[in-house]
């Protein structure tokens, strides 16, 4: 007991130990924060996989860690589409995932807001065109956000979503 | 005393005239097997005890327009010298179906169903034909890998089921778990047919996320399709990346200078380190032990973010090209890499010496989830699982790629099976990562980075066939390369 204790006081505190994230690249539209009004103190995602290389997912699994830390920002990470405020889709949608995309999206109750996650969610990426990817996720649901980057680092998806949120940028120090 | 036999002497005087041609592609011996013979050949390289091969690789090619065949490849390794061995077999003309070998060996068993729904040729008395990577809903006779399939179609859909197994009777229910499931992970459809706690059956969908890559490798110009290699997995980025540029390579006759194989070990190991970083926190996460899984995230971050330093991707991405390296590390960054291991080891090992005094953790990984070395071996098992249950084996030091031949590779090796023992080969991969890195700070020699490109094939015959392999944290990978002067 004491050697955790130990330990947890040698380590300190790491959150906001990142490099600072750049600018978003694309703006918030004006709906799409209206949308998420109601989401403002506390959001919870339900994450979707629908053909991604799983980068862009382990960087959403960072953001729960204790240096991005989101929960501070009142963001969970549901286990079930029905629990959740948000899904934040990544990869391009394949033919196998579109059925399932649609039923996740169904499945979520309204007022929801839906984040496209990496450049395959957005374009396919380097996967546009193959016969198994049938397009990017607003092919098949409403987009209200979209996340650019192959991976986006997890400052950059924190900081979009925050300004979806109207809230402020994480803190930062070096 | 005689000379102890060569596996190739072995198989042919075993088999004599169903061996129809003995070659080698790059050191590896390759026997020509008649169709008909393939079962019975395969069965023996399994299981004749001086062989004891385990399938790792089983792969088909469709060799039209050029000329009307297919081919089928069984790649073993042979238990005590871990040397590889390649059985091929052809079938002629439109011939689609082909003798199955899962009935003897179960490593083969979604290989199989993978080449007959990508390829169409069909196993002959394999099991379980159920479809595998097509979802029901694809129409009937599509076959992506056949070379008249246009990579661009685009796929209509049709009505059908997936045949689930059940079992029925009391107290026995059946639990679906997925596609979409759990926390942020990828999709994968279980049953789980339980009676109380033990469960009866397991049976599983999976392939939703097939996105059609090794069709679009095809499309790819060789010494373009890096980024696509680096995007077949995300974490495995440099593993998918080198094994991909190591084929080119030896296709296109390139010797890497000894600078970039050093930093493509460096980028290697720093990819292990984060993936394992994270593997060992997430088993803390799943027996409910949270604490240490931040304290394994939070050192994880750390090796993103000094990635991320080095090369502009927090997954390395861009690091590996065809020919070498596209980024030089200056010897600034080198020391900055070891004081940044230097400071995260002694913060590891703490943290480990917390995990195996905790009893309630260790009570919950030690006799769980055994996987005995019998059935890992039936089943080809490789890596970090294969490892656990005794399987010594590791690419690093059976074939050396990038600067491992230099670099001397300790291999840990447990023999218990359990989640404790994977646990423990991945945290001493982590201090053995950590070594390799700061010895090839102290070897690695100046020098280019990159091979000067020849821009031809090997030269002879106009057609060339490489294997290459790089073993990977989470795989164990080879690129089969074939290449023609005349195509791409
Ligand atoms: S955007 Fe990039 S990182 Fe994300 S899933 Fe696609 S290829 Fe992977």
């Amino acid at each position: 007991m004491f050697r955790i204790i130990k330990k947890s006081l040698k380590t300190g505190i790491v959150t906001g130990r990142h490099p600072a994230a750049g600018p978003t690249t694309q703006p918030v539209s004006p709906e799409a924060i209206e949308k998420a009004k109601p989401f403002r103190k506390s959001l919870t995602i339900r994450e979707v996989d629908t053909g991604s290389c799983n980068a862009c997912e382990m960087e959403m699994n960072a953001l729960a860690n204790s240096v991005y830390d989101v929960e501070r920002f009142g963001i969970h990470v549901a286990a079930s589409p029905r629990h959740a405020d948000a899904l934040v889709v990544t990869g391009p949608v394949t033919v196998n995932m579109a059925r399932p995309l649609r039923d996740v999206y169904k499945a979520t109750p309204g007022p929801k807001v839906v984040i496209a996650l990496g450049d395959c969610a957005i374009t396919c990426g380097m996967f546009a065109g193959s016969y198994a990817v049938t397009g990017p996720v607003d092919r098949h649901i409403p987009v209200d956000l979209r996340i650019p980057g192959c991976p986006p680092r997890p400052a950059e998806i924190l900081n979009a979503i925050n300004e979806l949120r109207q809230d402020k940028p994480t803190r930062c120090e070096p | 005393m005689p000379r102890a036999m060569t596996p190739v002497e072995r198989v042919t005087e075993a088999f004599g005239a169903a061996i129809a041609e003995v070659s080698a592609v790059q050191g590896t011996p390759m026997l020509r097997v008649e169709k008909e013979h393939v079962p019975v050949v395969a069965h023996y390289v399994h299981t004749h005890p001086e062989l004891r091969g385990t399938l790792s690789l089983l792969w088909a090619m469709d060799h039209r327009p050029r000329e009307a065949r297919s081919e089928l490849y069984y790649l073993f390794t042979l238990r005590e010298r871990r040397e590889w061995l390649l059985l091929r077999t052809e079938l002629r003309g439109e011939d689609r179906l082909f003798r199955s070998i899962t009935p003897h060996i179960h490593a083969a068993k979604w290989y199989e169903r993978e080449i007959r729904d990508l390829f169409g040729l069909i196993p002959q008395g394999h099991p379980d034909l159920r479809r595998l990577v097509r979802h029901e809903h694809w129409p009937k006779g599509t076959h992506p890998l056949k070379k008249e399939f246009s990579w661009n179609t685009v796929l209509q859909r049709q009505q059908g089921e997936y045949r689930f197994r059940h079992i029925e009777g009391e107290g026995v229910f059946e639990v679906p778990v997925g596609p979409i499931h759990a926390g942020i992970i990828e999709p994968g459809h279980f049953r789980f047919s339980v009676a109380g706690e033990p469960i009866m059956q397991l049976e599983l969908r999976h392939f939703w996320k097939h996105r059609g890559v090794e069709k679009l490798f095809e499309q790819q110009n060789l010494a373009t399709a890096v980024p696509l290699a680096e995007r077949v997995s995300g974490d495995t980025t440099i593993g998918h990346s080198l094994a991909y540029c190591q084929a080119v390579e030896a296709l296109l006759g390139l010797e890497v200078p000894r600078r970039a194989r050093y930093l493509r070990s460096l980028f290697l190991e720093l990819e292990r380190l984060h993936n394992h970083l994270g593997d060992v926190g997430a088993i803390c996460n799943d027996t409910a032990y949270v604490l240490a899984h931040a304290h394994c995230g939070r050192m994880k971050e750390r090796i993103m973010q000094l990635s991320d330093r080095l090369t502009g991707s927090r997954f390395l991405r861009g690091a590996n090209q065809v020919g070498g390296v596209a980024v030089d590390l200056t010897g600034a960054q080198l020391a900055e890499v070891v004081t940044e291991l230097d400071a995260i080891e002694p913060d590891f090992s703490e943290l480990e010496r917390i995990l195996f005094a905790n009893a309630s953790l260790t009570d919950r990984l030690e006799t769980t989830g055994v996987l005995k070395e019998r059935t890992a071996w039936d089943h080809a098992v490789m890596g970090v699982v294969g490892k656990a249950t005794g399987i010594d084996r590791d690419l690093r030091r059976d074939r050396p790629f990038a600067a491992y031949d230099e670099l001397q590779v300790k291999v840990s090796v447990y023999r218990y099976g359990d989640v404790r023992a994977r646990m423990r080969v991945r945290m001493d991969e982590i201090h053995e990562s950590m070594r390799l890195i700061r010895d090839v700070r102290e070897r690695i020699p100046q020098g280019p980075i990159t091979a000067e490109p020849s821009g031809v094939p090997v030269a002879g015959d106009s057609r060339c066939e490489i294997l290459r392999s790089c073993s990977g944290p989470r795989f164990s990978g080879r690129y089969w390369g074939t290449s023609s002067r005349t195509s791409r």
